[in-house]
């Protein structure tokens, strides 16, 4: 094993763990625009 | 000027919503600096050739793994002295973080130690360390996650932290104890003392995972704080 | 049998210490059962990696400490959980006595019906490890000292997951990391003493753990029981 693979494995792996993350957080800001329109929906009806 | 203005859910929201961009762009442009430090300007090492290069992901995610934490930690006895809201979802905005940089800390310790060791895994003082952090932030964000009642999450997984920080010292403290009578090496990096661009270039990483993180828990928080206080006018007239 | 001071932190002390011990004396399953995994898991080790004498000497300390982490981990859910179903947790938080008080004499039952037991019998799993008089004792004593720290580590991460969903795992996952100094300590004192090195320096570190986690985390599981209660 040279050390590209090393040093790719590392980096790389780092990207998709950030990507990762960011991911969860549009998912996280899709999920909580949703749950208001809900509550938006909810008091439209009272 | 009222110190307490952005400790209330709906006017951080605001701020919060103004200022991450601007800690990912510096975050962006951190990166791309550090990064040429790390692989242009920076040479190669006379003992571990190009594999070195790893540290500047490694010792930046280890650091912030620890900072992290001890960041969350201050939030959390913020909360729970002041028993305020906003702190305790700081402290869960971190978490997820902190345990991303723990993990790649781990990861791209095992992939230096690789080449260099010639194991993955050795179960040396500051790696084993940092394995026990991570389960320290597993457990935060188990235990917050645990109750019906969020408030009960937040003020639980508050203390846990406060008994995790006090433990962190000792934890690694008795892992270097038993790593030093098992085993004796750590590994050097070029023995004496490092390189200026090796040092800029690490330097470089941190700030950038740094700027990153507060970008990361700003744009979490403001999620929590929608999820949370989404029965709260101001909420609903977003 | 109360003829304690209302309101005074040894009366609320002597009072939960005598009924937890009580509780667990009419009704000693509990007790029994965290034995009985102390010693069933102990053999399992043997028939795992073999019955090598030698290897089993170098291992022993280490596999009597997490088994006695393991035992005592299974003790803790019933800790507080029983109280706090049927309210009683309420009622004495409520009481005149301070809650340091009681608090800590439940831990010290607890540690009484579960630490003390494993310290006991710990010797007889050491001669099933084929280890040597001087470790075997070093390895109670530690035990002796290391334990409570468990209890009181352990009431903790107890109190903080009263009435959570992930039940016992999640207890796991809080308690367990913060056991680790003491397994290393623990283990290590025993280790020490069959290598020929002095044993001191890891049981004195364990007595500074006890006298520091006794002075601390009364309070803190004081705050977690009060944070479970609101």
């Amino acid at each position: 094993m040279n050390h590209g693979f090393y040093l790719w494995m590392s980096y790389g792996a780092t990207a998709i763990a950030i990507a990762i993350e960011i991911a969860t957080l549009a998912a996280g800001r899709a999920r909580a625009r949703r749950l208001i329109e809900e509550e938006r929906d909810l008091e439209a009806q009272d | 000027m009222n110190w307490f203005y952005f400790s209330s859910p709906s006017t951080f929201y605001r701020l919060a919503g103004w200022l991450s961009p601007w800690f990912f762009a510096l975050a962006a442009i951190l990166t791309a600096v550090g990064l040429y430090y790390g692989f242009v300007v920076a040479p190669t090492d006379a003992q571990q050739g190009e594999v070195y290069r790893v540290i500047f992901i490694h010792v930046p995610a280890a650091w912030m793994s620890m900072f992290i934490y001890f960041v969350m930690a201050a939030y959390s006895a913020a909360s729970l002295t002041f028993n305020t809201r906003l702190g305790a979802m700081m402290a869960r905005a971190l978490a997820p973080t902190g345990a991303l940089f723990t993990f790649v800390a781990l990861w791209t310790g095992a992939f230096w130690g690789r080449p260099t060791w010639g194991t993955y895994w050795a179960w040396d003082a500051r790696m084993t360390s940092e394995l026990v952090l991570l389960f320290l932030y597993f457990g935060f964000i188990a235990l917050a996650n645990a109750f019906e009642d969020p408030r009960r999450g937040d003020r639980a997984a508050a203390l846990l932290a406060l008994i995790g920080l006090v433990n962190l010292p000792i934890i690694y403290f008795s892992v270097h104890w038993w790593n030093t009578l098992h085993q004796g090496s750590t590994v050097k990096l070029t023995g004496t003392s490092m390189h200026v661009a090796m040092l800029t270039g690490m330097l470089l990483m941190a700030f950038a995972f740094w700027m990153y993180s507060i970008g990361a828990a700003l744009t979490r928080v403001r999620s929590i704080i929608l999820e949370r206080e989404r029965r709260a006018r101001w909420a609903r007239s977003l | 049998m109360t003829t304690m001071a209302l309101g005074s932190l040894p009366g609320g002390f002597a009072w939960a210490f005598s009924r937890d011990f009580r509780l667990a004396w009419r009704n000693p399953g509990e007790t029994v059962l965290v034995v009985a995994f102390f010693v069933l898991v102990a053999s399992l080790f043997p028939l795992g990696v073999g019955a090598d004498m030698r290897l089993l000497e170098r291992i022993g300390p280490g596999v009597i400490w997490v088994c006695a982490l393991l035992a005592a981990f299974l003790s803790l859910p019933a800790m507080f959980s029983s109280d706090y179903m049927d309210g009683s947790l309420e009622q004495m938080a409520l009481s005149s006595h301070p809650m340091v008080g009681w608090v800590s004499g439940k831990i010290a039952a607890h540690w009484i019906m579960t630490g003390l037991p494993l310290t006991v019998l710990s010797p007889l799993l050491a001669l099933q490890y084929g280890l040597e008089a001087d470790t075997l004792l070093v390895l109670a004593a530690a035990l002796a000292i290391g334990t409570p720290v468990l209890s009181l580590l352990g009431a903790a991460c107890s109190a903080l997951t009263l009435g959570a969903r992930g039940g016992g795992m999640l207890l796991a996952l809080l308690a367990l990391p913060l056991f680790v100094p003491i397994l290393i300590f623990g283990a290590g004192a025993a280790q020490a003493q069959a290598s020929g090195l002095s044993p001191s320096p890891h049981l004195s570190l364990l007595a500074a753990g006890l006298i520091v986690a006794a002075m601390g985390l009364p309070a803190a599981v004081c705050l977690a029981i009060r944070i479970a209660l609101d």
